[in-house]
């Protein structure tokens, strides 16, 4: 693991991805490459997505430990390992998952009946994302204690985890304004069914020489953990599973803390053959004001033991004051505030850029020369992807080949640099017969060798009804 | 067009690819085991007194006790992971008397459970004595320390005979606890 982390550090200075679609961006046969750039190129005339199998999407990963890393049924301690693995991580180490579902989509070209240059795409997804940073100085406080660790800060911010689930609403345009330029916008309407955001904590807690005492001990806590959606699923007022299921669909529905955003992206043709493209998606909010609990510690205080034989005699103190006081000195310092103050969360924004290459067009079996009016069969590029996460940002670099293997089967292969892996191979086939068009990817193929050892798998498939050109 | 041959196999073997994974072996109930061993330390009490301290309306203290309730060794977190206590004490005495402090341990009955003493000897000719002192629970003392809810310190000073002169110097004392833990996962 370090040293991975070492020349990927080497490459890209950040570590790297979740929700990385590095295989779907581009592969525009596939209706919902339009979700990772809404100014794509169309090549239909308008699709249906079968509705809740349009597109599935599940991906997880670790920049760190593995499964198998901690549970590998190999004969080695438990303890050994744990303790390996929490030795071998660092506070940027996370885990992540991410699922999506369409519940429906739909598009379709609008325009002149001669030349139709624009494309409205609508529909409605459903999103769960978590993402979870290890908080190694907090397991490594527990595993230790603080006798060997004098003088270290411990940071409070090492604890930081995200996770959301929404319904997202949206509604695209796509124009094509020449041969060469492409672009297009999407609104979209986030309706929050439940947020646990625990990003803000910071703080330490150190353990040093002290000057009165032979220790002292310096709490400086600034933590908060917000959460909308969780409270009236947990309260005793609501008493069974069914209210709760009714409670949920209704806030995917507009019911929950609603939020707007936008994605934007682009198409240009630079030559006949090579192209440039990008897009920036999710740059958007919600704004949690219902249903919002909030947890709150906050305090500072040093502590350097207790001087029970001579208290603040002055005062009038007795010893016992003095514990007294001392006690609720630390009960404010742990006391867990809950506030309903309303919170605003930005959804974790999206970057995808590529350069592409076409090349080889279909050879005529007849005359030994090239159809003019088909396209390139092949393809190969670069493609970059970012996104922002609490801590940092993830990057991941992507290089593909294309190939149009025949008229309704294309497949595209990848291989992409992140902090997942190294070894990262993906693989997309997109297939249509009579408009009826399939489509599966996944990658991290050399991991499925060991599932449990993989460090970032994703899968997405999807079926929909397309309307090719005449 | 793409002959039959190519055609045919190509979804399946995708399709294989997939869905066709392996695993190796693993035991998630491995996590039982997890056992965590820290230690903590604490700043316990202290004091630093000049001679003054023990003196009132002109007459010298020669005892001076308090008490404190205290629930942190009866908690069930600690009757329940805590395998071993160390107090340490770190003493320099300038007083020309000893020093004494007793430190008795009571339960809920007030019945005493444990009982340690610390000296510090009297100044030698002004300069200060250091002490050094390391009360260890384990097995009877360290239950005995679980069902302790009232310590009572007793500090008491002791002049020679024939008694000198009055009371000159200063006394400290600094103390701190490691607590060690063993914390199973699964009892």
């Amino acid at each position: 693991m370090k040293k991975h982390r070492a020349y990927l550090l080497f490459f890209l200075c950040v570590y790297s991805v979740a929700q990385n679609k590095q295989i779907l961006y581009g592969f525009n046969e596939i209706p919902q490459s339009l979700l990772l750039n809404p100014g794509a190129e169309v090549s239909n005339m308008g699709y249906i997505g079968v509705p809740l199998l349009s597109h599935v999407h599940i991906n997880g990963g670790t920049s760190g430990p593995t499964v198998y890393d901690l549970f590998s049924a190999n004969g080695v301690n438990f303890n050994e390992k744990f303790r390996s693995v929490v030795y071998n991580s660092d506070s940027r180490d996370f885990l992540s998952a991410n699922e999506q579902l369409e519940v429906f989509s739909g598009g379709f070209a609008i325009g002149n009946t001669f030349e139709k240059t624009e494309y409205l795409s609508f529909g409605v997804y459903q999103e769960l994302d978590v993402i979870s940073y290890i908080p190694t100085d907090y397991i490594e406080l527990a595993l230790e204690g603080n006798q060997n660790n004098i003088n270290r800060v411990f940071n409070a911010g090492d604890l930081s985890a995200r996770a959301e689930v929404v319904s997202v609403f949206h509604l695209g345009y796509n124009k094509k304004v020449n041969s060469r330029f492409n672009y297009g916008i999407r609104g979209k309407l986030y309706s929050s069914v439940v947020d646990i955001d625990a990003t803000k904590n910071k703080g330490s807690f150190t353990t040093r020489r002290g000057t009165n005492n032979i220790y002292e001990h310096i709490f400086n806590l600034d933590m908060q953990v917000r959460t909308s959606g969780i409270a009236s699923l947990t309260s005793d007022d609501n008493s069974g599973f069914n209210e709760d299921l009714k409670e949920i669909s209704k806030r995917a529905f507009f019911g929950g803390n609603l939020g707007l955003g936008f994605d934007v992206g682009f198409t240009y043709n630079i030559t006949d053959q090579w192209r440039l493209d990008g897009s920036v998606l999710d740059v958007g909010f919600i704004s949690h004001s219902k249903d919002v609990e909030n947890y709150v510690v906050n305090g500072n205080y040093v502590f350097e033991g207790i001087n029970p034989l001579f208290p603040d005699v002055a005062n009038g103190q007795s010893a016992q004051d003095y514990w007294d006081a001392l006690k609720e000195d630390f009960e404010d310092l742990f006391d867990v505030d809950t506030t309903g103050t309303k919170y605003t969360t930005w959804r974790p924004i999206k970057f995808n850029g590529s350069l592409n290459y076409t090349f080889g067009k279909k050879k005529k079996k007849d005359c030994d020369c090239t159809t003019e009016d088909s396209g390139y069969l092949n393809a190969v590029g670069a493609q970059l992807y970012a996104i922002s996460r609490p801590k940092q940002p993830q990057m991941a670099l992507t290089v593909y080949y294309y190939r149009k293997l025949f008229e309704g089967l294309s497949l595209k292969g990848t291989y992409t640099l992140d902090s997942y892996s190294f070894y990262n191979l993906g693989l997309g086939v997109a297939a249509q017969l009579s408009g009826f068009g399939f489509y599966v990817m996944a990658d991290n193929f050399l991991q499925y060798e060991n599932i449990y050892n993989a460090e970032g798998l994703s899968l997405q498939l999807g079926f929909n009804y397309i309307f090719n050109k005449k | 067009m793409i002959p039959r041959s190519i055609k045919k196999p190509c979804l399946p073997l995708i399709l294989v690819l997939l869905f066709f994974s392996c695993v190796k072996e693993v035991d998630f109930d491995q996590a039982n085991d997890l056992e965590l061993t820290p230690v903590m330390s604490s700043s316990l009490v202290f004091f630093d007194e000049s001679a003054s301290s023990f003196v009132e309306s002109g007459s010298e203290i020669d005892i001076i006790q308090e008490f404190l309730i205290i629930d942190l060794f009866t908690d069930t977190f600690i009757v329940e992971n805590l395998v071993k206590a160390e107090f340490v004490f770190l003493g320099k005495n300038a007083l020309n008397r000893d020093v004494n402090l007793q430190v008795d341990f009571l339960d809920d009955l007030d019945v005493l459970v444990h009982r340690f003493s610390i000296e510090q000897e009297a100044a030698v000719e002004g300069s200060e004595v250091f002490t050094e002192y390391i009360e260890t629970f384990e097995g009877d003392t360290l239950l005995a320390l679980k069902s302790t809810i009232k310590i009572v310190f007793t500090l008491r000073l002791i002049a020679e005979d024939p008694i000198p002169d009055d009371i000159t110097g200063r006394v400290e004392l600094q103390s701190s606890s490691n607590f060690y833990f063993k914390i199973a996962a699964a009892e």
